[in-house]
């Protein structure tokens, strides 16, 4: 049966024009440079995606911009109202990702759009997509910006689908960064690189929304499995022409090849989703192209990292949010709810609880900081029940004002981090180090009651029938809202 | 004779680049014959010159996070070089 969502790209524009949030962009625009600051505009200024109908230099191609950079298109893919609010869509996602996780099933190639057209050996040139210079002064013209990696354990044989940006080198060749702790990385550095063996990989781009949203996702699920339990059903996958992966069938691109042991080569520098251009360019981990299939008249995807928000923020903090409610629900931890904030481009998370013994804080920073997640992200706060998590301006009130600058704050040195962290020195980025902080924002309970500050709003220090009289003679007072 | 014009990112001193001997460096070729190869990338061995007259091609200079220096230098390839193992070329 499944949730009402949409199978592959093309339906995903349909359901996005519907709701008005797509605007078709007829005009040519030129992929170098004029694509990506229009898709970065539109990021800046929280707008509709847009839909390049043709781009300079590669006629029968399409783009879409910012595919999933606002929480109504989100709402959207996952086939909601596109006003549901925040904890809706939240609420949402964590029903239909905890469970039994649904295993995809393969198509006949026959069934399979992506394999409209098939590109091998001298075929198969990167330069025939049109990969966007996203920035001026990146290091190079990067294809994959919105896609997802797909790799295989060679040992345990589960499979990851994983956002690693890459960089077009020449007409065979990507470079990109694959950070030892992330899930690839533990396959190619820990199991294919020490015996000098190449990675089988396939990029895809183009897919349907939810592939996408859960290839962003922190989740233990392998990503294919994961997929399922977010569309709720199988998720149709087709053999690649090359090597034994799977990728989904009605996805737009399809590049297929091998990752290749102890080389690297110059990447980068390139736009972060931290909004800063922080690391260098450097040497970093190669694909090399053996094959290219593609849907006639394809749809790339393109995402514009840079200063928030974009749909690697909003996405990443969304679902590294949840995985983190998901931790300390499964420890008991009596939390009202858990909400990365996409501004702080996924650095920053505001936990709620109801602070039922002391030094609560710290524990959740605790079971936070030694999760896998946590390299992701340096900034734990935590508030008590009278805070609402969603509303940035409670948020700050809350820490401005509940959390003491001695007491209230927890440091950890020497943890993971990631080369993108700006704030980092610079031999810490060169080695994955960071730094993290808690920052505690509920009063001690050892405090006398009646020491305990009281909150002055609307809703506390007034009566109900005042509140409700106040609230009924709103409008005969002159208020508009 | 049309001036073909690459660029290439420096992540060392500038001043320390060996000018006017045999080096090897990433180009980026920014003026090919088909648009859509723009920004195609080659290790090549050249000789480089900080004058931009010294050398046929133009070559521009960026810094490792991309900050592009005001005046071109100039370079003359000798040949592309192919980094890839020949087993999976």
């Amino acid at each position: 049966m499944g949730y009402s969502v949409y199978k592959d790209n093309r339906e995903f524009i349909k359901a996005l024009e519907a709701h008005g949030e797509l605007v078709t962009v007829q005009q040519e625009v030129d992929w170098d440079l004029e694509m990506g600051a229009i898709v970065r505009r539109v990021c800046e200024k929280k707008l509709a995606a847009p839909y390049f109908k043709k781009i300079k230099d590669y006629p029968g191609f399409e783009a879409l911009g910012a595919p999933l950079a606002t929480y109504r298109r989100l709402a959207i893919a996952m086939g909601m109202d596109p006003k549901s609010s925040i904890p809706e869509i939240s609420d949402e996602y964590v029903k239909r990702t905890t469970g039994t996780p649904i295993q995809p099933i393969v198509v006949d190639r026959k069934k399979a759009p992506c394999k409209e057209n098939i590109l091998i050996g001298e075929e198969s040139d990167l330069f025939k997509l049109p990969g966007p210079m996203v920035h001026d002064g990146d290091g190079g013209r990067y294809l994959c910006t919105w896609h997802f990696v797909v790799a295989k354990d060679p040992d345990a044989g589960l499979i990851n689908w994983g956002m690693y940006r890459q960089m077009v080198f020449d007409e065979k060749t990507m470079v990109g960064p694959v950070l030892p702790f992330s899930d690839m990385g533990k396959m190619f550095y820990g199991k294919y690189a020490p015996k000098n063996k190449p990675m089988p990989f396939a990029t895809v781009i183009g897919c349907d929304p939810l592939s996408g949203v859960a290839a962003s996702a922190p989740s233990p699920i392998p990503e294919d499995q994961f997929t399922g339990m977010l569309i709720g059903k199988p998720v149709e996958l087709v053999k690649c022409e090359t090597c034994d992966l799977e990728v989904p069938a009605h996805a737009e691109i399809i590049i297929e090849g091998e990752v290749i042991p102890n080389l690297w080569i110059e990447e980068g520098p390139f736009g972060e989703y931290t909004g800063y251009r922080t690391t260098l360019r450097e040497p970093r981990t190669v694909y090399r192209v053996k094959a290219i299939t593609h849907r006639n008249q394809p749809i790339l995807t393109v995402s514009n990292m840079g200063v928030p928000t974009d749909e690697g923020q909003l996405l990443r903090s969304f679902s590294l949010g949840l995985e983190m409610r998901k931790l300390l629900e499964s420890q008991g931890i009596p939390i009202t709810g858990v909400y990365m904030l996409p501004e702080s481009t996924h650095h920053m998370v505001v936990v709620g609880v109801k602070p039922a013994y002391s030094k609560i804080a710290t524990q959740i920073a605790n079971l936070l900081f030694g999760s896998k997640l946590s390299p992701w992200f340096h900034m734990v706060i935590v508030v008590d029940e009278e805070t609402d998590i969603y509303n940035k301006d409670d948020v700050i009130h809350a820490l401005a004002t509940k959390c003491h600058p001695i007491n209230g704050i927890r440091k950890y040195e020497h943890t993971v981090g990631t080369p993108f962290y700006p704030f980092a020195e610079p031999d810490d980025r060169k080695w994955s180090r960071g730094a993290q902080v808690l920052f505690d924002c509920t009063f001690p309970l050892d405090w006398p009651k009646a020491d305990l500050p009281i909150k002055v709003s609307f809703n506390k220090v007034y009566p109900k029938e005042i509140q409700e009289k106040v609230l009924k003679n709103w409008k005969n007072y002159g208020f508009k809202d | 004779m049309t001036i073909k014009e690459y660029d290439t990112f420096i992540l060392t001193d500038l001043a320390s680049v060996p000018e006017e001997q045999e080096m090897e460096l990433i180009v980026r070729d920014l003026t090919p014959g088909d648009r859509r190869y723009k920004y195609r990338s080659a290790y090549v061995t050249a000789l480089v010159s900080k004058s931009e007259a010294k050398y046929p091609d133009r070559l521009w200079i960026r810094l490792g996070k991309g900050q592009l220096q005001e005046k071109p230098w100039s370079i003359k390839i000798l040949k592309e070089v192919n980094k890839i193992p020949k087993e999976l070329q």
